[in-house]
């Protein structure tokens, strides 16, 4: 971790997200946090399991790093444009939103999940988005 | 910069000799600066004696609130430049959906709670949502972020000169968090408190009470002591006493955490705030 005089105001998150990072990461639910820019800054020990990765290794991941290889993609198997997907312009428009998508594992296998999100939405403006999923499909059943 | 603490207890006043040492009033800290300007943190009642000994000589005022709750209001009916017809006074406070901030202090400000409504206040008074950016009142730079507290809550960074004094009255950062091992950026208020001359901190509870007051917003000696310890402020003054420590048990308090702070190989002054008591910056 960088020394606090290394931290410039770019690298702060906003309180709206270290909160809800304090209930993601203790919940049994597969759960991640985005944060303004698409950018995932955390993902809980369930999403883990689902992913077959630790945030404990891989850290933040931007849009660029995850989104083609985590996902989402349709059911052809096809990427979706993080930015086109219907459950990402919801939420930044401050709504709730529910959809369905298919993630990449870290084994290869592709899965279908179900997912809600939940715009982050301070007195400031948006900050982000809580997103929960649940598998619908099991690694080499999507 | 000279900060001056007119009141260092948490959630209720609590008169009587037995508190007299470290003092009854509810939070409210007095930061002069250079230019002349009077910057208020906090309304509780402390802000009563500052007021009656300011009112003939400083007649533009700010009031910065972290929030709302009663202790951290309750001395805004009793502020005499609010009656000085020649005062101007501004109240900063956290933004809410949906209501304005004089709105939200006119639930207080108003019958029943309260003889004469806000629009009775005979001072020039504004009142303004606290901004999520800097900004500067004279030569002093603002900063106010959200910290982790129940409700709307900031906390304040004010800089003259190089010199700053960050005021985190009512923070829990520990909720959820590890603070002796956690990332920096994910610890509330870091920012705010980071390498500061003076850490004006919330430390309500002994780490035995905290168990039973857990979520309510206020921190623990212990995570107080490591939220002072991350930010490498330059000297800290345990804040926001609970009502029910009297000055026996406060003494008591402040030996442990010295003792604790100075285990921690910390050399910066760490002491139990105490009303009345002034820092040169």
């Amino acid at each position: 971790m960088p020394p606090p005089d290394e931290i410039n105001d770019a690298d702060e998150r906003p309180l709206e997200l270290i909160l809800a990072r304090n209930l993601v990461s203790i919940i049994s639910l597969a759960a991640f946090l985005v944060d303004v820019d698409g950018d995932i800054v955390f993902f809980n020990e369930a999403a883990a399991q689902v992913i077959g990765a630790r945030f404990e290794e891989t850290g933040s991941l931007t849009r660029e790093q995850w989104n083609p290889e985590f996902g989402p993609f349709d059911e052809h198997g096809r990427p979706v444009p993080y930015d086109e997907l219907p459950l990402t312009i919801a939420v930044r428009e401050g709504r709730p939103a529910y959809g369905r998508f298919h993630i990449r594992t870290d084994s290869g296998s592709l899965i279908e999940i179900e997912a809600g999100a939940f715009p982050l939405t301070g007195p400031d403006g948006y900050h982000g988005a809580m997103v929960m999923f649940w598998p619908l499909s099991t690694d080499g059943e999507g | 910069m000279r900060v001056t603490l007119w009141g260092v207890r948490g959630s209720i006043p609590v008169p009587g000799p037995a508190a007299a040492g470290f003092g009854g009033n509810t939070s409210c800290v007095q930061v002069t600066v250079g230019d002349g300007s009077e910057l208020i943190l906090d309304a509780g009642t402390g802000i009563r004696a500052l007021g009656e000994a300011i009112v003939a000589r400083s007649r533009r005022l700010h009031i910065l609130l972290t929030h709302l709750h009663l202790d951290h209001i309750q001395g805004l009916m009793f502020f005499a430049p609010l009656f000085d017809r020649d005062a101007e006074v501004t109240v900063w406070g956290p933004p809410a959906a949906g209501r304005a901030l004089r709105d939200r202090l006119a639930r207080y400000i108003s019958n029943p709670l309260s003889p004469i409504e806000i629009r009775d206040l005979a001072a020039r008074v504004s009142f303004e949502d606290t901004p999520s950016t800097p900004w500067r009142i004279g030569d002093v730079e603002l900063r106010a972020s959200l910290v982790a507290h129940r409700g709307p809550t900031l906390g304040y960074r004010l800089t003259e000169d190089g010199s700053s004094v960050a005021y985190l009255p009512d923070h829990e950062p520990g909720l959820g968090e590890d603070l002796g091992t956690a990332d920096p950026r994910w610890i509330s208020g870091h920012r705010l408190a980071r390498d500061a001359s003076l850490l004006i901190h919330d430390c309500q509870y002994d780490d035995a009470e905290y168990g039973g007051h857990r979520g309510w917003g206020h921190s623990s000696l212990a995570d107080a002591l490591a939220f002072a310890r991350r930010s490498e402020a330059r000297r800290v003054a345990l804040f926001h006493h609970d009502p029910g420590h009297d000055d026996a048990r406060l003494d008591a308090l402040g030996e442990q955490a010295a003792e604790r702070w100075a285990a921690g190989g910390r050399d910066a002054p760490l002491e139990l705030a105490r009303e009345g008591q002034s820092f040169e910056l």
